[in-house]
């Protein structure tokens, strides 16, 4: 083994075994040497003295090595021959890139220690993931995850033609057989279709031009299986051309929302909660807006809205069409009926739309249909919120059928035999086209497929040719964020197996002279973006920065063509809601462990997805979480899938998410979960109607991480103290609302603050050093599992499966606690997400217990733990009243997680981890933290690494960190920036203050005099004031 | 029960207890035996592996004899010419080899001890030097927080300029770490000489004393800090 070919992780070899140590070649060497030390050739011209040197130097040696004992087994250092220019090989890097998810570009920047990225974070330059300018930037959980997928080691690794029988070949193949084919096929391009992912990226839709104007008449056709094509469409009949909007939550103070997921699925979410945030921290000021959502199901944003309604999709258009009449807005006909709660929603909403004119807006989702969208267009312009609250761009890439249009065009095409070549780019439609359409039967129809893909899939497998599709974090490219913004997607190392991206496969495939991505990115920025005369200047501006100011979509002053918004037909049953799956997003993602393993944020299932039902509807059907349902919907297609009691579902209403149940996604996504694809319909592939549930026989073990109702009588009024009823301050959750917060502060505390007198002193007196503490806002997080996921790639943490987490084993050292408070059947159920991990309290039980110090208290206040000390009695675990230590019960990083079983023992511990686990996963190690084998207790350190990177380089200059210098992981990742972490004796930091604040508190410290550093500020809802609500 | 015959030593010499008069020895000598003998194994253990004995001395034979002796000694280059990362990074690194072909592409350009060095500069193969001063990989070891306050290079490497082979000369175990973490003054030197392998503080002057100016200057922080776990532990 030659161990010193890969750079390994922290600069030094990981390959200590006491099996070298006792059997190396050179260990024999050695021994065989009589005089280790000695050098004939030197023995010749030297002196005395010398020789007497030597013979000293060999029995030194001898001793050490002879006895074939050492410290340290030997270690190699290879410096480079030649250093790379302008960098340090051994310290990290960031480079700015992007990645594209739905064809909307998130902008990142990408940590990478020595040609190997590690971890992503968001570009603090670019306006859709900036939080704060220049300094923080969010990335998302599948940004944070998306590493975890470049090392994946069972990504499509080979070239695969099966146009006879599959064999495996080579890329210069491939091309031969293109060159010929293509040629072939200039003179009957009406022949060829092209499936393509979304994408806004200008080479792509350069290469895309370029294609057509080679094959005339070849068909191009986008398909994304999740997609916000309603709002497109919607646009396309309120303006007669593609618009786009751009919302600016930060100017609003009244927000209505139909169905509008902005702050949890939408491709601008990050900056949308970000803005949307900045309204929530106002309420220290007294200030705060007020969020309206009418949905049909309940997402992320539906946890943090002031007023909520549960509706089935049908009733989104009629509230739109009820709250368009009360402001006046003309076209609308047709009588309608709405129950009581809709009522009172409408006239509250349209009421404060109208006061908040020009700072109110209104959005819909993709549950609403497009002439619900084109009204919501009409009731912005009524208000006076085009301009302020929400913005018009053109939309060059809507200019297109929808996507749900789209595949049951190509599908046509291939089921008349038009298409004799089809090229498919990413996407996997065998696996998520709607599922009438049986697309994987018809891509077998095809005479010619080609499969560019990232796996092989349910696609590659039906394909005559499969092709490894370069990750994002490898490949040349660019991409436009939600607003059109152009920036370059820059590779951060080589390709991992030799993949290559779409604009190079679309180059050999029109036989282009230029085959290179960065060619053929350089040619489209040349071309399109940088037509001056330092091209190169600029354009190694634009790649370090990400972002190319001011290329936005150009913004539009469009008005609403006048027409008429007439009442929708409702339907009978049921009604099915397809939703983007917090795992795997549209299946995409089913290989990442990290992404199944990270709890879903409402039901906080790990490895599985369920379809999610009201109490009400599981009662009718005699079914109870678990339970295995049958769901039929038209036309007669049927699925069978555990059913899952959400609070707050709306009744009538089934929300089944998307992307798990694959076939083929590699050895972790294999079988887990169900397959939700199959009820969808290519004529409703977003909602269906008419569905019926029934029970099906037999159970199914659902694993969340958080239980909502598995309490007895006497649990359930201790958790109502804990966390308090609706509406009211508990200990571990405080709110109140904002009117009851702005008469008296102290509301939220459930009256005046007690201070306790404490019999012994303070254990420790902090105030000559720095005091780390962080504060968190109850106000501003989401539950987004952005921290949770940044966490897990800074710190090395491992995934254990589901069969562990239903142990409650899982890792993961950050937490996002959800609490409802209300009943399963109360519609208007509320939601409260509290992130949780080490409160590093100054007094901590933790530290009190454990028989041989191995977690201590340090002088800058952080709870060390030692993970060499630590012998595992879990003493600790137990103490902690936070419940937020982690214990290593396997060697989880060389277990499989799909299996029972952990490692044998008792095998050399070292050997365990480094043996075991495969060199390319080993890569997405963080070098500056420790892995933590089988046997020791570990939990959230607040990025110990970073606070001693920054602290070691500030004062290596002689200066000192300051505020905003000490960034921890989960702070960087959250989009709303609810964790703060700073210095707490530095009274100007950003924590001293928030600690400082009225809705501050210690979680439990009062009751059990942990003190905390870890503050919560609580939580203050903005509902519409009693005696305020419009009665019908 | 029958009435066995009585085991006891009888009057003529006969029955199963009677030892030899040396047996008497046998109690005591057994318990200085096993008492020494856990004595011993517990020396051999603490002195045998104990790093002074397992990590001082190891001068491995380097692919290239390089002579820190010629170079930094006699040609007296400064330990930053090569060393370059060191006031900068946790790692202080080993040169590549264009720093070697500064000098060798011109001087000793034909010598065979160099055609290692030659070697790797054409074919940009690195040399795979042996690493001597190695720490455990728990252990995050910064050395620009150590040279960037005082901690001249001699402290912990001995006197490398007077070494034609490199050998270590501290046994780097925690233990070593922490009798300096614990009193850091009288290790400490001015900032400037930090490199100067050869200083000796001004005639006269008290180690601690002179330290405890330094400590302050440099700001080094508190015995607390010094001693806590995650100073050097993650």
């Amino acid at each position: 083994m030659k161990e010193n070919q890969h750079p390994a992780p922290g600069g030094s070899s990981y390959w200590r075994s006491l099996a070298h140590l006792s059997d190396g070649p050179d260990m024999r060497e050695l021994i065989g040497k009589e005089f280790p030390g000695y050098d004939a050739e030197g023995m010749v011209n030297s002196s005395r003295r010398r020789f007497l040197k030597l013979m000293g130097a060999s029995m030194a040696l001898a001793g050490v090595t002879l006895s074939g004992c050492r410290r340290w087994p030997e270690e190699k250092l290879a410096p480079y021959s030649t250093n790379p220019r302008g960098r340090i090989p051994g310290v990290p890097e960031q480079y700015a890139t992007a990645m594209e998810l739905a064809g909307v570009a998130q902008p990142l920047l990408v940590t990478s220690y020595d040609g190997r990225p590690i971890k992503i974070e968001g570009n603090p330059s670019h306006l859709f993931s900036m939080t704060v300018k220049d300094k923080i930037g969010a990335a998302d959980a599948f940004a944070q995850a998306s590493v975890l997928e470049m090392y994946d080691p069972h990504r499509s690794q080979r070239f695969i033609d099966s146009r006879q029988q599959m064999k495996e070949s080579s890329w210069p193949e491939f091309q031969a057989f293109a060159a010929k084919h293509f040629a072939d096929l200039k003179t009957n391009s009406a022949t060829l279709a092209i499936l393509s992912e979304a994408t806004a990226s200008p080479s792509v839709w350069d290469m895309r031009r370029r294609l057509a104007a080679a094959f005339g008449q070849a068909k191009w056709y986008e398909y994304e299986p999740i997609s916000w094509d309603a709002e497109l469409e919607g646009s396309k009949l309120a303006f007669g051309k593609p618009v786009r909007n751009r919302l600016h939550l930060e100017k609003a103070s009244r927000v209505v929302l139909l169905d509008a997921d902005l702050l949890g699925m939408h491709p601008a979410h990050v900056r949308y909660a970000a803005d949307w945030a900045e309204r929530r921290r106002s309420a220290d000021v007294g200030d705060m807006s007020r969020v309206y959502l009418a949905e049909c199901g309940f997402s992320i944003t539906g946890t943090v809205t002031d007023v909520r309604l549960p509706v089935n999709p049908s009733r989104l258009y009629a509230l739109a069409r009820a709250i368009a009449t009360k402001l006046g807005v003309e076209g609308i006909s047709g009588e309608e009926k709405l129950s009581d709660a809709e009522t009172r929603f409408a006239e509250a909403a349209a009421m404060d739309l109208k006061s908040a004119g020009p700072n109110g807006v209104i959005a819909g989702g993709q549950a609403l249909p497009p002439i619900g969208h084109a009204l919501i267009c009409a009731i912005n312009e009524k208000i006076g919120a085009v301009g302020n609250t929400i913005v018009y761009h053109e939309d060059p890439t809507g200019d297109r059928p929808s996507h749900a249009k789209s595949i049951i065009d190509l599908a046509d095409q291939i089921k008349a035999g038009t298409v004799n070549t089809l090229l498919v780019l990413g996407g996997n439609p065998a696996y998520d086209a709607p599922a009438d359409l049986e697309f994987g039967k018809l891509l077998t129809q095809v005479a010619m497929t080609i499969r560019l893909g990232l796996y092989e899939d349910e696609t590659s497998k039906l394909c005559r040719w499969h092709l490894p599709r370069a990750h994002y974090l490898e490949s040349w490219g660019d991409g436009r964020a939600w607003d059109g913004t152009a920036g370059i997607i820059q590779p951060l190392i080589l390709p991992l197996y030799g993949g290559k991206s779409v604009i190079e496969l679309l180059a050999i495939i029109i036989g282009d002279k230029v085959t290179e991505g960065y060619d053929l990115v350089r040619r489209t920025w040349r071309e399109q973006f940088l037509k001056g005369d330092d091209f190169e200047r600029a354009i190694r501006r634009v790649i370090e920065a990400g972002v190319l100011e001011g290329s936005e979509f150009v913004t539009l002053q469009a008005s609403v063509k006048p027409s008429q918004y007439p009442a929708a037909q409702t339907s009978e049953g049921m009604y099915v809601r397809f939703a983007p799956g917090s795992h795997t997003y549209d299946g995409r993602f089913a290989n990442n462990g990290w992404l199944q393993e990270t709890p879903d944020p409402l039901t906080k299932l790990v490895w599985d997805n369920a379809a999610l039902i009201a109490k009400k509807d599981a009662d009718a059907a005699g079914v109870t979480t678990g339970d295995l349902i049958h769901i039929d919907a038209p036309p007669g297609r049927s699925i069978e899938i555990p059913a899952y009691v959400m609070p707050g579902q709306p009744v009538g209403v089934i929300t089944l998410p998307l992307g798990q149940g694959r076939t083929s996604a590699g050895p972790i996504g294999d079988g887990v979960g169900f397959d939700c694809y199959q009820l969808r319909s290519s004529q409703a592939p977003d909602v269906v109607a008419g569905a019926k549930i029934r029970a099906a026989s037999g159970t199914y073990r659902l694993v969340a991480t958080q239980d909502h109702h598995i309490l007895d009588s006497i649990g359930v009024g201790g958790r109502e103290k804990r966390v308090g009823g609706k509406g009211e301050s508990g200990i571990i959750i405080r709110e109140a609302t904002l009117a009851e917060f702005k008469s008296d502060p102290n509301s939220v505390h459930g009256g005046p603050r007690k201070i306790e007198l404490q019999l012994f002193e303070a254990p420790s007196d902090y105030t000559d050093t720095h005091a780390w503490a962080m504060s968190v806002d109850l106000n501003s997080c989401i539950g987004c599992n952005a921290c949770a996921l940044a966490c897990q790639a800074e710190n090395n943490i491992p995934i254990v499966g589901k069969i562990e987490a239903y142990n409650h084993r899982e890792m993961n050292w950050i937490r996002i606690d959800r609490y409802f408070k209300g009943d399963a059947d109360d519609p208007t159920i509320e939601v409260v997400h509290q992130p949780m991990m080490c409160q590093q309290c100054e007094n901590a039980p933790c530290e009190q217990v454990c028989p041989v110090g191995a977690t201590v208290h340090d002088s800058e206040g952080l709870n060390t733990m030692v993970y060499n000390r630590c012998i595992g009695t879990r003493y600790c675990s137990n103490n902690c009243p936070y419940k937020v230590r982690r214990f290593n019960y396997f060697d989880y990083h060389s277990k499989d997680p799909r299996s029972n079983w952990g490692t044998p023992w008792p095998f050399f511990p070292d050997s365990q981890q480094y043996n075991t686990v495969p060199k390319i996963e080993q890569m997405v190690f963080n070098p500056d933290v420790s892995l933590r084998m089988r046997g020791v207790m570990e939990k959230c350190t607040y990025c110990v690494q970073r606070i001693h990177r920054a602290t070691i380089a500030k004062r290596g200059q002689g200066e000192d960190v300051t505020d905003g210098d000490i960034i921890t992981a989960c702070q960087q990742a959250c989009p709303t920036q609810a964790i703060v972490f700073g210095d707490l004796n530095d009274p100007e930091s950003k924590v001293s203050k928030l600690h400082k604040n009225q809705r501050s508190y210690g979680v439990l410290s009062e009751e059990l005099n942990t003190r905390p550093r870890t503050k919560y500020l609580a939580k203050i809802r903005n509902p519409v004031e009693a005696g305020h609500e419009v009665k019908a | 029960m029958s009435e066995g015959k009585s085991k006891a030593p009888k009057a003529d010499g006969s029955g199963r207890f009677l030892f030899p008069r040396g047996a008497n020895y046998l109690a005591p000598v057994a318990g200085v035996g096993v008492v020494g003998g856990l004595l011993y194994v517990t020396t051999l253990f603490a002195l045998g592996a104990s790093p002074k004995t397992l990590a001082v001395g190891y001068q491995p034979i380097q692919p290239v004899p390089y002579s820190h002796a010629l170079h930094a000694g006699k040609l007296g280059l400064d330990c930053r010419y090569c060393h370059t990362t060191v006031e900068k990074t946790a790692f202080a690194n080993l040169p590549p080899t264009q720093t070697c072909m500064n000098c060798h592409s011109k001087i000793w350009d034909k010598s065979e001890k160099l055609k290692p060095v030659r070697d790797s500069w054409t074919s940009g193969e690195p040399v795979h030097w042996i690493k001597i001063h190695n720490l455990a990989n728990y252990v995050y070891f910064n050395h620009s927080a150590h040279v960037n306050h005082g901690v001249g290079c001699v402290e912990c490497h001995g006197r490398i300029d007077r070494m034609d082979v490199v050998s270590q000369q501290q046994p780097l175990s925690m233990g070593w770490c922490l009798d300096c973490h614990r009193v850091p003054e009288t290790h400490l030197r001015p900032k400037d000489q930090v490199t100067n392998m050869g200083w000796q503080r001004p005639q006269g002057a008290d180690p601690f004393v002179f330290g405890v100016d330094l400590r302050k200057q440099y700001k080094i922080h508190d015995y607390a800090y010094m001693t806590s776990c995650y100073t050097c532990h993650r």
